[in-house]
This record gives structure tokens, sequence and C-alpha cells, in this order.
């Protein structure tokens, strides 16, 4: 290659070094984008984002009203949620932020990301207990209210009405009547349960926080622990291993009511088997039920919560602050951001988007559900008898799903829960400093 | 890449820029087609600013508390302190050099019993070589979907009609057995890579060592080992450093697969780096990150010594 290059390359060879100079040319422009949308013509724009990508398009007719009676403000939707974390970054974030409410949006919550809202008029009308849902994560500066619950998901049992009715078995409301609910299925040749272990989470939101929830109190255990911070020791009372211990041999026992082949089976697949009566009950949320629906609009759905001790007093359902409204701290357009969390937080936007959606209203007197899908979990919600998954309090760090799966599997409690304590310490270790 | 074998290692390469060629005679930088340059300077650039430089942002976020956002503070060293003592990361970095090993060993068994029947006069050779090269132009995670989906529900289905208990639950639902269907996915995918490189290299040796091995009486075995394998044992170690280096790295057909479960069973280093991100844990895994470069590092100097003395240059 090092021969003199001929006078016919001449061409080529500028033509490389066009194409060189654009390849240089690549790298100048990376340092100009990003430059924010300024107000026109008097008109404020919100970045609105939500995390639930299955609502666009009704929240496109909520903004699409809110813009007929503000015609000041536009409001653009935003359904990627992944743009979160790098809008951060970039200093840039949206105005107003809809997120699901746990360990990681209490993180953000933490170090400074939502504005105060516990001054907004609005913030008196949700529900006192759905609130402190919110709050028990943890407060910035220790009173400030940085998200409000717009749509509370619970979760129990959804169980097939016509595999119940043929059976002439009844809701249970204690955990024998449920075990006895369970043999009878069984006796007569149905899976009691569809299980779906290949996707680790839904045993941690299914068998594992249902369990672990009846069991103890959640929440009471993580701010226990987590007060302890990186101090916690295997023996401390505080640890997994002195509290889960009780809620373990019922999670097997609601394995060994699963199918055949619950281990190769996903959540796709569960959906599509329940759908088709394959098993009278699934340990799902009602994210699942638009899914079974779709599957068989036929079908006939109950949910209740599940029973895990003997008093039905003490039966409490799973839910999750499915979204929290919120405002970055940092907008330039805190008025019209609040206004549309106002508009959004009206009885009639909020309410009926809950209708919609099987899920519950975080107002203080919203209607009860009529849906008889989720119906069922009604007296648990209003009566708070409720928790938040235990897996919800688990930093993103840790493999709590990946656990939880070891142990169906392998069945050694002990050294689930050792694993447990060892990550939970080793993170609080790092994350102390 | 260049490639030469040991009978085909002749004249050392001659450039600008080579002390042999340029005694007597020293070229002046001005002589030196700035051509080259072009070429070589925005590629530079390009990489210098997209590799090295987030590496080089990611190794000073290893010494922090960073979490991918807000606020840190300097820590020294304790991310590295920490994952000494993570048996978690530990489990990872013995899967990965576990299953690197073994895929690379069985890619090259395969690929090279690949490359001599290919290589042999076969009827419908051409048709047969397209079908064995197919994988290679499939995307890893379509690929190991649709395996999932094969260990997930066809092979139990077939298993149980044919009353093979064992494989009656999905492999990639045993604990023991999953990373042995990781395996084999790899090398069903890695493998025709591996097998364009043998059939290059059996095509390189000349047949008239195998008319004198046929005269002397060597059997075809003893024909593969004491003439084919010597012959191309330049292309054997190329594909061993590049499958070793590329297993090191593998993610997507874990992903697809296994997802790293069942349980913690088929958490890659890979995987367990990238789960910083997302985790809220990104300069502790940057730690882990560079930790790993440095070991990987290490290999590629190790091999690069012994394709030195193998008269291989990549």
């Amino acid at each position: 290659m090092n021969a003199a290059l001929p006078a016919s390359l001449l061409s080529r060879r500028s033509l490389l070094r066009t194409a060189g100079l654009a390849g240089a040319a690549l790298m100048v422009p990376l340092s100009g984008c990003g430059a924010p949308p300024a107000a026109q013509n008097g008109v404020t724009t919100l970045r609105f984002m939500q995390n639930k990508p299955e609502v666009v398009d009704h929240f496109n007719e909520v903004i699409k009203d809110f813009e007929a009676l503000n015609p000041d403000i536009r409001v653009v939707q935003d359904f990627n949620e992944g743009n979160f974390v790098p809008g951060l970054v970039r200093n840039d974030p949206p105005d107003v932020v809809t997120r699901g409410f746990a360990q990681a949006t209490a993180d953000f919550v933490k170090k400074g990301i939502f504005a105060d809202l516990s001054d907004m008029p609005v913030a008196k009308t949700i529900d006192p207990k759905m609130q402190e849902l919110v709050n028990s994560w943890g407060q910035y500066n220790g009173t400030e209210t940085s998200a409000l619950p717009f749509s509370l998901a619970a979760a129990g049992v959804i169980y097939n009405r016509d595999i119940f009715e043929a059976q002439g078995v009844s809701v249970p409301t204690t955990w024998d009547g449920f075990v006895a609910a369970c043999e009878k299925f069984k006796a007569a040749g149905i899976a009691p349960i569809y299980g779906t272990y290949k996707d680790p989470w839904t045993l941690a939101q299914g068998m594992f926080d249902y369990a672990a929830g009846g069991a103890l109190d959640v929440g009471e255990f993580f701010t226990k622990l987590n007060a302890k911070g990186a101090k916690i020791t295997k023996d401390a009372p505080e640890s997994f291993a002195n509290s889960f211990g009780p809620a373990l041999p019922k999670m097997l026992q609601l394995a060994s009511f699963s199918q055949n082949g619950a281990a190769s089976k996903n959540y796709a697949d569960g959906n599509a088997a329940f759908a088709k009566g394959q098993a009278a009950m699934y340990l799902q949320g009602p994210w699942a039920l638009s899914q079974l629906v779709a599957a068989n609009k036929n079908i006939r759905l109950g949910s209740f919560p599940l029973p895990v001790t003997n008093n039905p007093e003490d039966t409490k359902a799973r839910v999750n602050v499915d979204m929290a409204l919120s405002i970055t701290r940092n907008t330039p357009n805190m008025a019209a951001a609040q206004r549309f969390v106002n508009y959004l937080l009206e009885p009639s936007v909020v309410n009926t988007y809950n209708e919609k959606n099987a899920a519950f209203s975080p107002l203080t007197d919203a209607p009860a559900v009529s849906n008889p899908q989720i119906s069922g979990l009604n007296a648990a919600v209003q009566e708070a008898r409720y928790f938040q998954g235990a897996v919800t309090y688990f930093p993103p760090s840790v493999p709590v799903n990946n656990y939880i799966q070891s142990f169906v599997y392998s069945k050694n409690g002990e050294q689930f829960l050792a694993a447990l304590d060892d990550e939970w310490r080793r993170v609080a270790e790092r994350t102390a400093v | 890449m260049t490639t030469t074998s040991r009978v085909a290692q002749t004249a050392p390469p001659a450039g600008p820029n080579n002390p042999t060629s340029a005694a007597g005679t020293v070229r002046s930088k001005s002589r030196i087609d700035p051509t080259y340059y072009w070429m070589v300077v925005p590629v530079l650039a390009l990489f210098a600013f997209f590799i090295t430089l987030p590496a080089l942002v990611g190794v000073f976020f290893s010494l922090t508390n960073y979490a991918g956002y807000g606020d840190w503070k300097f820590i020294g060293l304790m991310n590295y302190v920490n994952i000494f003592k993570d048996p978690a990361v530990l489990q990872s970095y013995i899967f990965t050099f576990v299953f690197a090993l073994t895929t690379t060993v069985v890619v090259n068994v395969v690929a090279l019993a690949i490359a001599l029947g290919l290589n042999a006069k076969i009827k419908w050779r051409t048709g047969i070589r397209t079908v064995f090269f197919i994988p290679m132009v499939l995307s890893a995670l379509i690929v190991s979907f649709v395996f999932n989906y094969l260990f997930s529900n066809t092979l139990p289905v077939l298993a149980e009609r044919f009353g093979v208990t064992p494989l009656a639950t999905s492999i990639l639902a045993n604990e023991n057995l999953a990373w042995l269907a990781i395996v084999l996915v790899t090398v069903w995918q890695a493998a025709p890579g591996a097998t364009i490189i043998y059939l290059a290299g059996l095509q390189s040796v000349p047949s008239e060592v195998y008319e004198a091995a046929d005269l002397d009486g060597a059997g075809s075995f003893r024909q593969f080992l004491s003439l084919t394998l010597p012959l191309i044992l330049g292309y054997l170690v190329i594909n061993v450093i590049l499958g070793f280096k590329g297993f090191l790295g593998t993610y997507e057909i874990i992903v697809g697969l296994t997802g790293g479960g069942p349980g913690m069973a088929t958490q890659s280093v890979a995987m367990r780096i990238f789960s910083g991100f997302t985790g809220g844990d990104y300069s502790y895994q940057m730690a882990n990150a560079v930790i790993y470069f440095l070991i990987t590092l290490l290999i590629s100097v190790i091999q690069l010594r012994l394709i030195q003395r193998r008269g291989v240059s990549l």
C-alpha cells in the first residue's frame, strides 16, 4: 500500500477527504441539542410524563378537555417513562409527572426532585390513608408532600366465577377455608392456582407479597429496618430471618396448589391458560384483567383479598399507588403545572379514570367501585385493610424476585432469608457512605 | 485483521513507517499522503469521544457514590472493596468464566467438524453451506426467544409423549441445567462465524501435502492430526481468542432465554453491570466494570503474547 497513488485516484482522494471532513463535522452539532421549548404567544407548554403506555388515548382526551378550558396552556404527553432519568441528568425534566410510587420514586423524593404540593387545596380532598401510602416512604425535609396519589391498584386473588359456582365453592374468608377450597378443586381435577414461575416478578407480587403482607406488618418492618441503616446484623430482631419465617410455609403451600409444570410458564402463558379456564384462581392484580378478557371475552372474573390467617378481620389486599402526581421542583411553569394537577384531581376526571381502569380513586368521597371484577376488594380498600408489597420496598439493585424464585424451587427458607439479609446489609453499607 | 499461517509467513509487512524498509531512504513527513490521516483521524476522534471518554467518566464515577442522578461525593475505593465482599458478584464471575470456557471449546469443536465436512467434496455443498450460515444472520435476541419457546413448550410436550421424564419440565427452569441451554443456543449462533474462518484456513492448505501423506500411507485421522491441525493452527488461535472475548461479554442470549434466572443461576457479569444503570447502583457497578475491564485486558495481553509466538497477527 506504500506505492504512490496513480493520478486517476486523485478524484477518489478528494472524495475521501470530504468524507473525513464530514466525519469531523458530525461531532460539531452534538453540543447544540437539548434546548427547551419556550413559551410562544402567551401559551405555556407543559410536558406531562405519564407512566402507563396503555392509557395514552385516555389522557389525550383528558388533555383535550383541559386545553379547551385553559386556552393559555398546551400539554404535551410523553408516555416513555425511560426518559425521566435522562431528563434529570440534562436538567430538563418534564413539568408534571405520574409515577408508580415505590422505592425508586421514593429515591427521587429523597433527592428533592419534586415540588411540595401540601399547600394545594386539592391535596385536602385525598384520602389521608392513601396519602400515607406515599408519605410512608419518607418525606423531603420531613414534612413535604412530593406526590399526590391518582390511582390505587388493589391486588388479590383473581378467580373464575364459573368454576367456583360449578364446584359450589364460595369466596373463602379464612386461610383454612382457602386451603379447603384448593383441596376441593384439586379433587375435582382442576388446578387450584395457575402458577407462572418463569417470570420471577409474578412469584414476588403474588405468593410472596400476599403471604408476607398477611403474616406481618410489612410497612412497619421496613421502617424499622431502614432506621437501622447499615448497622443491621443477621440475628437482630429487625432482620428478615427473624421476621419473615412464618410467611414461608404458607408460600410453599400456595406453590403446592399450582398446576404441574408451572416452572416453564410465563405471565403471557398464564393469562392465556387462565382465560381458557385451566385453573380456578390466579394470584395477579388488576393489570391482568384486561388481558384475560381480551383472550376470552365471556370469562366471568372476580377478585378477593387472600386470607392468610383464620381471622377474617386480618385479611388484607396488596395495594400499590399505581400513579402518583408530582410536579418537578425546578419547573419554570409552576402555576400552569398546578392548574393541570388540580384539573386531573377533579372528581369527574380522577374517578372516571379509575372506574375505567379497574382501579380505586384516592378521593375521600369517591363512590364505591361497581366493577364486578374488583368489587370483591372494596371492603378491604375502604377499611384501609391493605399493605404495600414487600418487594416494592427493596432497592432495585437487589434482585429480590430472583431470590424468591430460587426459594420456591429449592424450598430452603433459611438460605433465602439469610441471602436477603446479606444483600440488604451490603446495599445499606455502600449507600450509607 | 490479517492472518498468516506458519507456512505462509514470509515477507515482513512493508510500510512507510517500517524501520527496515526505510533504512537509508528516510522519508520526510511531508511525503506521507495526507489521505491516510483523513482516514484515521475522524475515526480516532469519534472513538475517543464515544468510547474512551465515557469509559474514563465511568472510571471517575466508580470512585464516588453517584446513583446516576442527583448528588454525589467521593468515597475513594469503597466500591472496589465492597465488590470483593459481594458473593453475588463473585458468582456472576464464576458463571461467566465457566460459560465462556465451555462455549469456546464446544464452538471450536463443532465449527471445525462442520468446516471439515463442508470442505470435503460432498453433494449439494453450496446449499448445505448456506443452511449452516443462516444462524449467523439472525439476531441473537430473536434466536434466543425462539429457543426459549422450544425449551419451555415444545420440548416438554415431546418429552412427555415419549416418556423422557427428566425433560418434561423446561431445562430453563432448572438451576443446574439452565446454563447448558444457554451454551447450546450460543454455540448454535456462534459456530457459523467460526466455521467460515476454519473454511478459509482449510482452503489455504495445499492439496499436495495430502497427496504426499496418502503415498506415505497415513490414515485420514492421522492426516488431520499431523497435517490439517498444525497447518490451520493460526485460525484456531484466532477463533479461540475472538470467541472467548465475545463470550465473556455474553448478554442478549441470556436475557432472551432465562433473564439471569432461575434464581441467580445465570447472571453474567455484563448483566450485573448493566443492572447498575436501572438500579441506582451506577457507581458500584462501574467499579465492577473497571475490574472486569482489567481482567479481560490481562487475558487479552496473555493471548496476544501467545499469538505472537504462533506468528499470527491480529
